[in-house]
This record gives structure tokens, C-alpha cells and sequence, in this order.
């Protein structure tokens, strides 16, 4: 197969995001205490989701608000499957269907998560891939309230905002890293195939774009597909590694998170999201020991709750304001290195 | 039947406030095409305005009532100049993702500047009491709110009918470039748009801290989660959208609680929003809009 | 009156005129002749301030090209942009009003005259503005433009699209404006009808001016004349 001269570009680009990747990885085990490790594992599985966000958004230029309930969709539907029987029995006793009364291996309820969220994401995809820029946002968002309170209402399969625990944790950091890279080289490959770039075009000029044979809701449905299909592994790697899950964090504040780190990279380009999750997960990190009123230099520093909080919100805004591009715009980070 | 009746006041009021919460989302969306999250945090800045009036000893309700309303549109006017401005232009998702950010900020702001923990504002406690009337027991406060919210409507109806100002935003809502190539101003417009979504924030702030009594940081979310929902039910920045959105969602609300079994009591927000979704599915742009041609804009 | 010079006309990074010079002198009537896309209603984007240019935009001896759009409106410059843009969802009469809107204390009258002039605006007075004809609605464009008394009207395209018999009746309206001494910006692609009003002419091409002169200096000339109602 002979690629054309962007796709071995993006082959090198990807390449060097894993390269990247994996250092982060290594020097995190070899390096990391076991709370460094957990955040640094967070962050990859912040990263698998910033990067199905980008898949989407960066290609179809359209906001999407209902990523973290897709990740939620592939957290549970995984969790239910794998969690052992007895485990089940306790923590749902009144679950309908018999749905604690089996337990399967950690790959097949993978692939069975992966399936039902793709189902439910074709489902929804075809109304959403038919709807302009702004309403196709608000019915995302629409569609984050609902999955949210439908996780709360049914608190016999998932437990609602009460802890779903006894999930087999299978996953190491080093099964998160190998994951991310996989999925750099898929969202980079999709940007560069022809559906990828047929989709920008059409994403600039929608009208032009039909008349030229683009079918562009097949397309953008394609891409949303794609892009909750990650969304389900991330919730999958989410859940494999803690364990434990629950409702909350896939409601607004993890949209908001990822959004903001897609943003701050820069949603145009893979590279943009890989930066701008780091910034954000371990600047946050940083801020967030800051609000604890550490000592520091023998200066005994306020508490100040809220600040992450602020420092992110102020992060979004500024961005929007001054460089909505993001800080890569559209440079890939072969873009470097090669040239033009 | 006197049942019925009861219910049907429920709705009244609970609608009402969605309206008025509604209407201040769809003002600003359909002038500026932006989604304004923040608007939640509008009402937040009237309910601790309450609790700095109480600070002050100042509790004449007219007093407590005029600076709700007055500092959240203050406050409105302020977030347009500050936060907004740079993004006028942009596309609505540049407008959007600025507004979560403003929202954020300002919870945080809340949070750290004032106090994590809920703070009690009783001075609109007077506002509620029961009213007997044909059998039935009103509260008083679901009279005031549907009233008011009643009032509100004539009032903005009349102001984009009769005035200058008001003809503008409704052009704008259509064409803002022309609008100022007639010569209006565009900082006025958008600054009348603000201020009117503030005024109403303040003002369902007033009924939400009678009902409530305390202000914490996350007020907001709730109220402008249903001020969205009710737009987008209604078509997202129609105005009469946004008031049939409001009470239907109202309705919606009350029919769940009446309907649904003791068993399930506490999913009707599950519901309510299950409703919405078939709803969206029927009519992805709200009730408003007939179904579109898709792929022709406005 | 309006005096332009160097006008480099941008839209995005694309540069849609070049360097183009043209005078309006108080009075008169100028026309903007050309093919689609020469840059004509760029021009007047320019001028209105809606789209970016370099160069200089002299209004009655006063320099507009840093001002804000609104800014220059205010200043007395009035526009019935290319496509008419009426505002379809407000009535004929708000349409009208909005029009004078700074021009408070005349718009009543200045209504009334309107209707008097044109019945058929009067007529249809509280009808949606997106539900007339278009030949109504360039009336309306015009008209909403001239309720602020503005010093000089910038038309673009005033025949576009509309039936022979409508369009006449819109050149004699505009023939009257110039009896009235209106200063007049006109852009059209319909070069004979512009030519017969105007005092003199410019022709662009490509974003640049191929050709100007006289009305008589154009009519005169055959071979220009020829290819400009071929493009008409």
C-alpha cells in the first residue's frame, strides 16, 4: 500500500508521540512512587479520551459534550460483565436480567463494552451526524444529562453515585501505555486517510462538499463511531485499573477537563492533544498541591481551595480569547523535525 | 379534582421558573449565538448579594430583592465586557466553551472567596405562606412566580415590540451586520441583551432563594441545566421557544411525580430528561421548528 | 465627497481589490461597473467598514478607515447592501424605523412620507418585510436607508434578480433621488440602466479599475459598450 506524502508524515508524527509516550511511561515505573503512579496512569487514560475527542472534533469541527457518558457507557457495560459473581451479588443484589449472575474474562466483556457502546453510538450518531455545528452540540450535551441520570435512576445495574467495586484490576501502566500508543497511530491514521481529510474539507464548506459526492453525514458518523469506540476503552482502562467506579466522573467537570486539555493543545492536531493533556493533568497536579497550603522555603502557604478550579476555567478563556488554534494550531510535531 | 387543580398550579410555578430561567438563556443565544453557561452563576452572584444585604443588616425585603436583581445585572453587563467581548465573532462553539470557562472560574471564585459550605439567606422567608383558596392550599410563592413570571413576559413582549432597542435585538437575532449598518450600536445591543438575561436571573434568583434558603457555590448548575433543556425543547433562541419549553418542562416535571409509583420517587429526573430525549428524536431542533431540510442553515 | 485611494480590499488572506482609486464628488452619481466578482461590493464593504481594507477612505474631508462600522454610518453614509437584507422578521414599519433609529425625532414624519411616496410600502405597513416581493423589498431597502438622511447612499446591485418592469420602476425612484441632489454610490452589473444615471462611471476587473470616465465617455465607445451589456 503506498501512502501518500501526508500519511507518511503522520506515520513519523505518530511514531514520535509513541516514542514520547512510552519514555513517560518507563521513567514513571522506574521512577514513580505508587501515588505518581496512579496519577500518571490517569493521565494516559485522560489522554485515550482527549484523543477519541479529538478524532471527532478535529475532523468534523464540531463540539461534543457527551464524551464522558460514552466513556461511562464502556466503564460499566466492562465492569459488569468481568466483575466475579460474588462480588456482584453484594453490590448489586437486586440487578434485573440475571446481570449478577455471570461473570465473564476480562477480554471478552471488553469486547462486549466496546460492542454495545458502538451500538448505542450509531444509534444516537444518526441524529446527531444530521445536525449543523451548534444543535448537534446541544444535543450532545443533551444526551450527557440523560446517560448521567439514567446511571443514577437504575442504581440496580450501576449503583448510581455509590462506589461499583470488585472489578478485577488487570491493567498495569504499562498496558495503559501500550493502549495510547495504539490509539495515537488510529486517530493519526484516520487523520490522514481520506475520510479523515474528506471530512475537514466538508467540515469548511458543507454545501460544496455534497456537490462534489461527499456524503458528509456518513462521515461524520463514521467518526463518531470511532471516536465512542475509543471512548468505551478509555472507560474500560479506567475501570481495569482502579477497580472501583462510580457516576460521578463522567458527568460535566471530566467533559469540561478533557475539553480544556484537547483545547489548550490545540484540537486541530493529534500532537496538540497528547500536549495538552500532559500540561493539564500534571499542571493540575501541581495547582492542586498548591491549594493544600504547602511549605514551601519555610513559607507556610494559604489554603486555597477553588484555585484549580480557577487556574482551568482561566485556561479555557484565555485560550478562547487569544488563541483558539491552541498552542500547536495545526503544526503536528513532525512538522519539526521534517521539512515542509 | 381539586387534586387536578393542585397539580396544575404545581406546574404553573414550576414552569414559570423555567421560563423565566429559559428566556434568559434564549435572549442571549438568539442575538449572539451564545450559549451562555455562565448563567447560573448570574443567579449565584444575586443569592450571595442576599447574604451580603443580610451582612449589612439590611433586611427590608424591597432593599434584599433591588440588589439581587440590580447586582445580577450588574454582574451580567460586567461578564459581556470582560469575558465575552473577545469572543463576539467567534463561531458559537468558540462562545460556548468560553462560557463553561466563565462558569467554572466563577464557582471557583465563589468557593474560594466567600466559602465552600452553603450560607442561609432568610430574609424572603415571608414570601412563602400558604394560601386557602377554593379548597385548595396554594402556596403563595407559586402565585408570586407564576404572577411575576407572567408580567416578565408582557413586559419583554412590549419592549421588543414598542422600542428602538428592542427592534434591534430582534433584527439582530436575524442579521446583526446589518443591524449595524443602519448605525445602532453594536456594544448596545449586547449590552441590552445582558442586561435583560440579568435581570431575569436576579429575579428567579429571588424565588429560588425564597424556596431555598441558602447559597452555595454550585447554585447555578442546576437551574441553567434546565434553563438549557427547556431551550432546547422549545427550539434552541426562540424566545416563545424558550417559555413553551420552560412550562412543558414544568409539566413534564409534575406529570412524573403524579404518575410515576411511590417505588420509584426518585427517578423522575431520569425521567423527565428520558421524555426530552424522545422528544429530541422526534424533533431534533425543538418543538418550534418543523423538521428541516437538513443541511440548510439559517 | 468620498474620496478614495489605494484600496486594497481583504477577505481572510485573500485580497479581492487592488489598489483601486475612485472620487464621489457631492451631487452626482457615480457607478461601479463589472463583471460578477470584480470587487464591487467589496468596494462598498470597504467603505461601510464590514470588510478589512488598506488605503484611504476620505468622507467629507474626514478620514473613516479606522472607524467602526457603526461609526461611519453615524457619519452620514448610508448603504442598501447586495441582496437587500431587509429585516424579514420585523414588519415593513419597524423595518422603517429601524432605519432612523438615531434619527429620532423625525422618523414619524419621515414614515409617513415614505408611504406617501410609495403606497404600496404604505399598504403593506405591518406586513412581515420577509413576505414581500422583491422588487418591494429593494423599495424598503432603499427606503430604511434613506430614513436616517444620510449623506450619500451606497446601492449594490439594486436590479439584481427582480423582473425588467420592477426594475425600472426602482431607477426611477432612484432618478427622482438624484433630481433631489443625493449623493449616490451605485454598483451594477446592469451597466445601461447605471449609465443612464450616472454622472460618471468606473469599470472594474479582477479587483482593479480597467476603465472610467463620463457616462457619454463609455456610451461612446463602442467596443466598451458592447462588452459591457454582453456582461449586463
Amino acid at each position: 500500500m503506498t501512502l501518500s506524502r501526508s500519511q507518511k508524515r503522520g506515520l513519523v508524527g505518530a511514531s514520535l508521540l509513541a516514542f514520547v509516550l512510552i519514555m513517560v511511561g518507563i521513567i514513571a515505573s522506574y521512577f514513580g512512587s505508587k501515588y505518581q503512579l496512579r496519577i500518571v496512569y490517569g493521565s494516559y487514560v485522560s489522554l485515550m479520551v482527549v484523543l477519541a475527542l479529538q478524532v471527532f472534533m478535529g475532523n468534523a469541527r464540531i463540539t461534543n459534550l457527551s464524551h464522558s457518558a460514552f466513556m461511562g457507557i464502556g466503564a460499566y457495560a466492562a465492569a459488569i460483565c468481568v466483575t466475579p459473581v460474588a462480588m456482584k451479588k453484594i453490590s448489586l443484589p437486586s440487578a434485573p436480567w440475571g446481570l449478577n449472575a455471570f461473570a465473564l474474562d476480562p477480554v471478552t466483556s471488553a469486547v462486549i463494552a466496546i460492542v454495545i457502546t458502538a451500538v448505542i453510538a450509531l444509534l444516537i450518531g444518526l441524529i446527531l451526524a444530521r445536525l449543523s455545528g451548534i444543535g448537534a452540540t446541544i444535543v450532545s450535551l443533551a444526551v450527557l444529562v440523560i446517560v448521567h441520570s439514567l446511571f443514577l435512576y437504575r442504581t440496580d445495574i450501576f449503583k448510581g453515585n455509590q462506589a461499583f467495586f470488585g472489578i478485577p484490576q488487570v491493567f498495569t501502566l504499562t498496558s495503559a501505555v501500550i493502549i495510547a500508543v495504539i490509539m495515537v497511530y488510529v486517530v493519526r491514521g484516520f487523520k490522514e486517510s481520506r475520510w479523515g481529510i474528506a471530512l475537514r474539507a466538508s467540515a469548511d464548506d458543507e454545501i460544496s462538499a455534497a456537490a462534489m459526492g461527499v456524503n458528509v453525514h456518513r462521515l461524520r458518523l463514521l467518526a463518531w463511531v470511532l471516536s465512542c469506540v475509543l471512548l468505551a476503552v478509555a472507560g474500560i482502562a479506567y475501570s481495569y485499573y482502579l477497580g472501583t467506579i462510580s457516576a460521578r466522573p463522567f458527568y460535566f467537570n471530566h467533559v469540561f477537563l478533557t475539553l480544556a486539555m484537547l483545547i489548550l493543545g490545540g484540537m486541530r492536531t493529534v500532537t496538540g492533544a497528547v500536549l495538552g493533556t500532559f500540561l493539564i493533568s500534571f499542571g493540575l497536579e501541581w495547582v492542586r498541591w498548591l491549594e493544600t497550603g504547602p511549605h514551601i522555603l519555610g513559607l507556610k502557604f494559604p489554603e486555597v481551595l477553588g484555585l484549580s478550579g480557577v487556574v482551568l476555567g482561566s485556561v479555557i478563556v484565555l485560550i478562547m480569547a487569544l488563541r483558539p488554534g491552541g498552542i500547536m494550531g495545526d503544526r503536528e510535531i513532525e512538522d519539526f523535525i521534517l521539512k515542509e | 379534582m381539586e387534586f387536578v387543580a393542585q397539580q396544575i398550579m404545581n406546574a404553573l410555578s414550576f414552569g414559570a421558573e423555567y421560563a423565566l430561567l429559559a428566556l434568559g438563556l434564549a435572549i442571549v443565544f438568539s442575538i449572539m449565538g451564545l450559549v451562555n453557561f455562565a448563567h447560573g452563576e448570574i443567579i449565584a452572584v444575586g443569592g450571595y448579594t442576599m447574604v451580603a444585604m443580610a451582612a449589612l443588616s439590611l433586611n427590608n425585603p424591597l432593599i434584599v430583592v433591588g440588589a439581587a436583581i440590580f447586582a445580577a445585572s450588574i454582574g451580567a453587563v460586567t461578564l459581556e465586557r470582560v469575558a465575552f467581548r473577545p469572543v463576539r465573532y467567534a463561531d458559537p462553539t468558540t462562545g460556548l466553551l468560553t462560557a463553561f470557562g466563565v462558569s467554572i472560574v466563577l464557582q471557583n471564585l465563589f468557593l474560594l472567596l466567600v466559602s465552600p459550605r452553603p450560607i442561609a439567606v432568610t430574609s424572603l422567608y415571608f414570601l412563602e405562606w400558604p394560601i386557602p383558596f377554593a379548597g385548595l392550599r396554594i402556596s403563595s410563592l407559586q402565585l408570586f412566580e407564576t404572577l411575576t413570571t407572567i408580567i416578565v413576559i408582557v413586559v419583554m413582549m412590549l419592549f421588543l415590540k414598542r422600542t428602538v432597542l428592542g427592534l434591534s435585538m430582534r433584527a439582530a437575532a436575524l442579521d446583526f451586520e446589518m443591524v449595524r449598518l443602519t448605525g445602532i450600536k453594536a456594544n448596545r445591543v449586547f449590552a441590552a441583551a445582558f442586561l435583560i438575561s440579568g435581570v431575569l436571573a436576579g429575579i428567579a434568583c429571588v424565588f429560588i432563594m425564597a424556596r431555598r434558603g441558602s447559597v452555595d457555590p454550585h447554585l447555578g448548575f442546576d437551574p441553567v441545566l434546565m434553563a438549557f433543556v427547556a431551550c432546547v425543547v422549545g427550539g434552541f433562541g426562540s424566545l416563545p421557544g424558550a417559555v413553551i419549553g420552560g412550562f412543558l418542562l414544568g409539566a413534564i416535571e409534575v406529570a412524573m411525580l403524579v404518575l410515576l409509583p411511590q417505588s420509584l420517587g426518585g427517578m423522575t429526573e431520569a425521567f423527565v430528561f428520558g421524555s426530552i430525549a424522545l422528544l429530541l428524536i422526534w424533533r431534533p431542533d425543538g418543538i418550534l421548528t418543523p423538521p428541516r431540510e437538513k443541511g440548510d442553515k439559517q | 465627497m468620498l474620496v478614495v485611494q489605494n484600496l486594497n480590499v481583504f477577505h481572510g488572506p485573500i485580497e479581492a481589490v487592488h489598489g483601486i482609486s475612485f472620487t464621489v464628488k457631492e451631487g452626482t452619481c457615480v457607478s461601479l461597473l463589472g463583471p460578477n466578482g470584480a470587487g464591487k461590493t467589496s468596494t462598498i464593504s470597504a467603505i461601510t467598514g464590514v470588510a478589512k481594507s488598506t488605503g484611504s477612505i476620505m468622507f467629507a474631508d474626514e478620514d473613516i478607515s479606522a472607524l467602526p462600522v457603526e461609526t461611519r454610518i453615524r457619519k452620514g453614509i448610508a448603504v442598501s447592501p447586495e441582496g437587500r437584507r431587509v429585516f424579514a422578521n420585523l414588519s415593513v414599519k419597524e423595518n422603517l424605523r429601524l432605519g432612523g433609529a438615531y434619527n429620532a425625532a423625525n422618523v414619524d414624519s419621515l414614515i409617513a412620507e415614505w408611504f406617501e411616496t410609495f403606497p404600496i410600502l404604505g399598504e403593506r405597513r405591518d406586513q412581515l418585510a420577509g413576505t414581500l416581493s422583491g422588487g418591494e423589498q429593494q423599495m424598503l431597502a432603499i427606503a430604511r436607508a434613506l430614513m436616517s438622511e444620510p449623506r450619500i447612499l451606497l446601492l449594490d446591485e439594486p436590479s439584481l434578480g427582480l423582473a425588467p418592469k420592477i426594475v425600472t420602476q426602482i431607477f426611477t425612484m432612484i432618478e427622482r433621488l438624484k433630481e433631489k441632489q443625493m449623493t449616490i454610490l451605485l454598483v451594477e452589473q446592469n451597466a445601461t440602466l447605471a449609465l443612464r444615471l450616472s454622472d460618471h462611471a468606473y469599470l472594474l476587473n479582477n479587483g482593479q479599475i480597467v476603465a472610467d470616465g463620463t457616462a457619454e465617455t463609455f456610451g461612446s465607445n463602442d467596443a466598451l459598450m458592447a462588452e459591457l451589456t454582453g456582461l449586463a
